[in-house]
């Protein structure tokens, strides 16, 4: 009987949480989330951005109505909390793409300003980037170049004034900063039941729903945002 | 000494507290580029006595060839260490825009005066791209840094900050050493720029 409860109950949490999970903010801070742990840019969430400011801008609405019309000031800052939060996540999940705040030192790991060159040049890594974000980081190149360009470059002999490579004869960019991959990560996943194929071991690891693994990066990349989030 | 000057260069970055800046050092940069140039002399001056006595440069490997890699070499070291200098810079640099102020001014004094002409003129171009992008996005993305606890914050304000600041539609005075209750997101950018702090407990 007691066990008869206790499966009801978690398929039931099952549900719930399936449920859960499919809602927008669920879905952003998901997205946040993996922005903030993976070691490169991510695919640009453009509906989900999309919606989740439609539903901001309508709770704003809300708010200002409902502090017009002279309703309960708790209930109304209660509105506002929430708001503030759903701002929070979107303004952080747009900013962390931009720049990311690793957690073990003061120091900034830029993302989209770190890796400019190296995201701009990896056709790829380009169109996972929004419209906006893709003006910025040729902005941004271009600054940087010409910062560069004046405060170093013109003053080195002619062969060796570029800015992405060593010399003249450098037969590929060997100055430009690119992001460790082969690094580990911490992973949840989020299916029912995951495999995952790994480098150094003929047997596959499999992941039950919120188990959590650390593993090289690159062997879960394809699979984060569908059936693995990073935390 | 090869690379040694171009070395210390680098050690200011490392040195340094992280993210701070130390004064940009002109003098030690020049005499960096100047030994990169010298380097480039030395190198041309081998290629050149190498292909006077007819040896093909590309197979030969004599004593020339080998000062000629060495000057190659070297020259290579202290591009990478200036690039370095001056990118790391940078990225403190991108750093204090979203930080500290998108305007120039905004800075402290102290930090303004360690930034090179080209350093501010890089500060106001970054600062710009990314107003640009903010207001394509029609949203701030330098406010609201930390989780939101609660929409309102209790603040000091810590230097004259004047009359006549609005904040939601309310003029305060704000006078030094002054308590206020605030909008979070109003009082956000004064606390980045040092005229307020938070008061927590």
């Amino acid at each position: 009987m007691a066990e008869d409860l206790g499966d009801g109950s978690t398929a039931e949490m099952d549900e719930y949480e399936t449920l859960m999970s499919t809602t927008d903010v669920e879905l952003l801070k998901t997205a946040w989330r993996n922005e903030k742990a993976a070691p490169e840019i991510l695919q640009f969430q453009a509906l989900l951005v999309k919606r989740a400011r439609e539903q901001i801008q309508l709770v704003e609405e809300t708010v200002e109505e409902f502090e017009g019309s002279g309703m309960d000031p708790l209930t109304v800052s209660l509105y506002q909390m929430d708001l503030d939060r759903a701002q929070f996540l979107l303004r952080s999940y747009l900013r962390v793409r931009l720049q990311k705040v690793t957690a073990n030192s003061l120091s900034c790991v830029l993302q989209i300003e770190k890796y400019m060159f190296y995201i701009w040049k990896n056709d790829n890594l380009r169109n996972r980037l929004s419209e906006p974000e893709k003006i910025f980081v040729k902005r941004c190149i271009n600054d940087m170049e010409k910062h560069i360009e004046e405060t170093v470059l013109s003053k080195l002999p002619d062969n060796y004034q570029s800015a992405r490579r060593q010399s003249i004869i450098s037969e590929e960019d060997d100055m430009v900063p690119e992001p460790q991959l082969d690094t580990f990560v911490a992973c949840k996943s989020s299916k029912n039941f995951v495999s995952i194929r790994l480098v150094d071991s003929e047997r596959p690891l499999e992941m039950e729903r919120h188990d959590v693994s650390f593993v090289l990066y690159k062997v879960i990349e394809d699979k984060i945002g569908v059936e693995i989030d990073l935390v | 000494m090869h690379g040694r000057l171009a070395c210390r260069l680098v050690k200011e970055i490392t040195t340094g507290e992280k993210g701070q800046l130390q004064p940009f050092n002109d003098e030690l940069l020049n005499e960096v580029t100047k030994e990169c140039s010298e380097n480039f002399l030395v190198l041309q001056s081998l290629i050149r006595k190498m292909q006077d006595e007819g040896l093909d440069f590309q197979t030969t490997r004599n004593a020339d060839h080998y000062g000629a890699l060495i000057n190659h070499l070297s020259l290579i070291r202290n591009k990478r260490c200036l690039m370095a200098y001056v990118y790391n810079r940078a990225e403190i640099i991108q750093n204090l825009v979203w930080k500290v102020g998108l305007r120039l001014f905004e800075l402290p004094e102290e930090i303004q005066e360690k930034l090179s002409h080209s350093e501010k003129e890089y500060f106001n171009r970054h600062s710009a791209a990314l107003e640009s992008y903010m207001s394509k996005m029609d949203l701030d993305l330098n406010v609201d840094m930390v989780p939101p606890k609660d929409p309102y914050i209790k603040v000091r304000v810590l230097d004259d900050v004047g009359e006549g600041i609005v904040v939601s539609d309310k003029a305060a005075n704000f006078a030094r050493h002054s308590m206020h209750f605030l909008k979070r997101t109003d009082a956000e950018p004064y606390i980045s720029r040092g005229l307020m702090e938070e008061l927590t407990g």
